[in-house]
C-alpha cells in the first residue's frame, strides 16, 4: 500500500485539494474502511485527501436550532454515543452507533465514512434513513446542495455524489412537539458486534398524545443492494393506535416490511433465515 | 520514454507526545502507526495480530482513548498524545491495570495483553472522567473489540472490573 496524500486543515483548502487532485483520489476521514480496501486492491497513483486534521465548524460538530439537528460527517461514532440530546430524542441513532464495530473503531469511525462507504450493512447509515435524514453535499465550487438521503444510495458503494463533491454534513429534523417516540436499532449478527450485520432494522415512530402514530421510519439493512426506507409499511402505521395494534395488523406490517427485503445467501446466513429475523424483528417492535 | 507519471511522494514533518515526550519525526504519508510505533519507533509491545480491526491486539491510546493502531495512518498522529504499553509503566513501577492484570492471572500467553492492557485502561480514563462505575456488562462491551484464544476473558474482565471500579 503507497499513495499520496494531502491533508487540507481549512475549508480553502480542501476545496482546492478537490480540484487539484481532480478524478485520481479518495476521500479518508476514519480509515476503518479505506485502509482495508487500499489493501486489498493496491492501489497506486491515488492520492488520498485526509480529512483527519481538517478543522471546520460543519464537519466537525453537532450543532442544533429549532427545526433540526446537524452532524458533521467528521463527527465520530463514539462523540454520537455520547450526545445527550441524541440519546434522548434519537435513540436509533445512538442505539446504531453505539452497535457499531468495537470501542477501538467507535473512536475513529465517522458518520460520514459509514454513509458515504455506502453499504448496506451500515449501522448509522440504516438509523438516518429511518430518520429521513438530509444529505448536504459541498462540491469544489463552494456550493453545497442538500439530498434526501433516500434518494443517495444508489447501489452497494453506489451514492449520488458527484466526482468532485464531498459530504460536509447531515440534517434531522426535529421530533414534532409533545409525542412520545418509539425507537431503536435492532441488529441480528453472528457474533455480538464486530461482524456486520445478518440483518438490522432501523425504527423510528412518533405517536401524538392520544397515542395516534403520526410520522414513522423504518429502515432495514443488510436484506438488499442498498439498505431500504419501508415506506409502505411506514404508511400503514400512520393514522393507528399504537398500543393496541392487533397481531394481524402487526404480521401485515411486517409482511409490508418484507417486501422491501431481496436478501442473498452468504457466508453469514441463508436468505431464508433473514427473511424470517427480520419478519419476526418487525413484529417485535410493535409488542409493548 | 513511459509516460506512466509515477508517484512521487513525500514525507510528512509530524510532532506528537510519545510516552509523555515530545517527539517530531519525518513520515512516509502511508504508513501505518502499527508499522510506525514498532519499526521506527523501535517500541515491540504493540503487538501485530489481524491488521484488520478485528482483534485489538495493535491497541495504543490517543489522547487518553484506544484506537487499533493498524487502522490509523501514522501522520494523522500529529498534535496528539500517544501512549503505548510502554509509557504505562514509570520508574515507580507498573500502572495499575497491569498490576490487576496480573493479580487476577489475566495473562497466558501474552499476545493480547499489551492490547487488553490498553482498552481497560482507556475505559477507566473515561469512567474516571464521567464519575460513573460501569457494569460488567459494560466492561464486557468496552472490551469487545479485544479477541483472546487463551483465556476465556473470565480473569480479563475481572481484572478490567477490579482496577475500574477499584473493587477487590
Ligand atoms: C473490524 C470492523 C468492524 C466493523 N463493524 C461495523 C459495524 O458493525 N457496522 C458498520 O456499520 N460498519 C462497520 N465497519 C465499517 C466501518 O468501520 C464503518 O463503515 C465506518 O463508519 C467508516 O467510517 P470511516 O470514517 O472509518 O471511513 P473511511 O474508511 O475513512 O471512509 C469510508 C469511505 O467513505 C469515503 N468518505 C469518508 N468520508 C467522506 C466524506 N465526508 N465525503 C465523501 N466521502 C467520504 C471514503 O473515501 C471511503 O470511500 C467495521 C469495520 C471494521 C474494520
Ligand atoms: S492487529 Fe489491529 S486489530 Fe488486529
Ligand atoms: S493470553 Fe493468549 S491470546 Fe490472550
Amino acid at each position: 500500500m503507497e499513495f499520496d496524500i494531502v491533508t487540507p486543515t481549512t475549508k480553502s483548502e480542501l476545496l482546492k485539494a478537490i480540484k487539484t487532485n481532480k478524478n485520481n483520489f479518495r476521500f479518508g476521514a476514519g480509515y476503518t474502511d479505506l485502509i482495508l480496501e487500499l489493501k486489498k486492491k493496491n492501489v497506486l497513483n491515488v492520492t488520498v485527501i485526509n480529512l483527519a486534521q481538517l478543522n471546520d465548524k460543519k464537519f466537525n460538530s453537532i450543532e442544533r436550532n429549532l427545526k433540526f439537528i446537524r452532524i458533521g460527517a467528521l463527527v465520530t461514532a463514539s462523540s454520537i454515543v455520547n450526545d445527550k440530546f441524541i440519546e434522548k430524542n434519537f435513540p436509533v441513532l445512538q442505539q446504531a452507533a453505539n452497535n457499531l464495530a468495537s470501542a477501538q473503531i467507535r473512536q475513529v469511525a465517522t458518520i460520514g465514512g459509514n454513509i458515504c462507504t455506502a453499504s448496506p450493512s451500515g449501522d448509522i447509515a440504516c438509523a438516518l434513513v429511518a430518520l429521513k435524514a438530509k444529505c448536504e453535499l459541498l462540491s469544489s465550487t463552494g456550493k453545497t446542495r442538500t439530498v434526501s438521503i433516500l434518494e443517495f444510495f444508489l447501489g452497494p458503494r453506489k451514492t449520488a455524489m458527484k466526482k468532485d463533491e464531498i459530504l460536509s454534513s447531515v440534517l434531522i429534523s426535529l421530533n414534532e412537539k409533545n409525542i412520545n417516540i418509539h425507537s431503536g436499532f435492532i441488529k441480528v449478527g453472528t457474533r455480538r458486534s464486530m461482524e456486520c450485520s445478518v440483518v438490522s432494522l432501523a425504527y423510528h415512530i412518533q405517536s401524538d398524545k392520544k397515542n395516534l402514530i403520526t410520522n414513522v421510519g423504518i429502515a432495514i439493512g443488510s436484506v438488499a443492494p442498498t439498505i431500504r426506507f419501508a415506506e409502505n409499511a411506514c404508511g400503514f402505521l400512520i393514522g393507528k393506535k399504537a398500543s393496541s395494534l392487533a397481531r394481524g395488523e402487526k404480521e401485515e406490517f411486517a409482511e409490508k416490511v418484507l417486501k422491501y427485503a431481496s436478501p442473498i445467501s452468504d457466508i453469514r446466513a441463508t436468505a431464508w433465515y433473514r427473511k424470517e429475523a427480520l419478519f419476526n424483528i418487525c413484529k417485535s417492535i410493535l409488542e409493548n | 520514454m513511459s509516460k506512466k507519471k509515477k508517484l512521487v511522494v513525500q514525507n510528512v514533518e509530524v510532532t506528537f507526545i510519545l510516552n509523555g515526550k515530545k517527539v517530531t519525526k519525518q513520515i512516509r504519508p502511508s504508513l501505518l502507526l502499527i508499522d510506525f510505533i514498532r519499526d521506527e519507533l523501535s517500541l515491540a509491545g504493540t503487538k501485530p495480530g489481524c491488521l484488520e480491526g478485528e482483534c485489538g491486539a495493535c491497541s495504543v491510546l490517543i489522547d487518553g482513548a484506544a484506537v487499533n493502531s493498524c487502522m490509523y495512518l501514522a501522520i494523522n498522529i500529529h498534535g496528539k498524545n500517544l501512549t503505548t504499553i510502554e509509557g504505562l509503566s514509570d520508574v515507580n513501577g507498573l500502572d495499575p491495570v497491569q498490576d490487576s492484570m496480573i493479580k487476577h492471572g489475566a495473562v497466558q500467553c501474552g499476545f493480547c495483553s499489551s492490547g487488553m492492557t490498553m482498552s481497560i485502561k482507556s475505559m477507566q480514563i473515561k469512567y474516571k472522567k464521567d464519575k460513573k462505575k460501569p457494569s460488567k456488562e459494560e466492561i464486557k462491551k468496552g472490551l469487545e473489540g479485544n479477541l483472546c484464544r487463551c483465556t476465556g476473558y473470565v480473569k480479563i474482565i475481572e481484572a478490567a472490573e477490579a482496577v475500574i471500579n477499584k473493587v477487590k
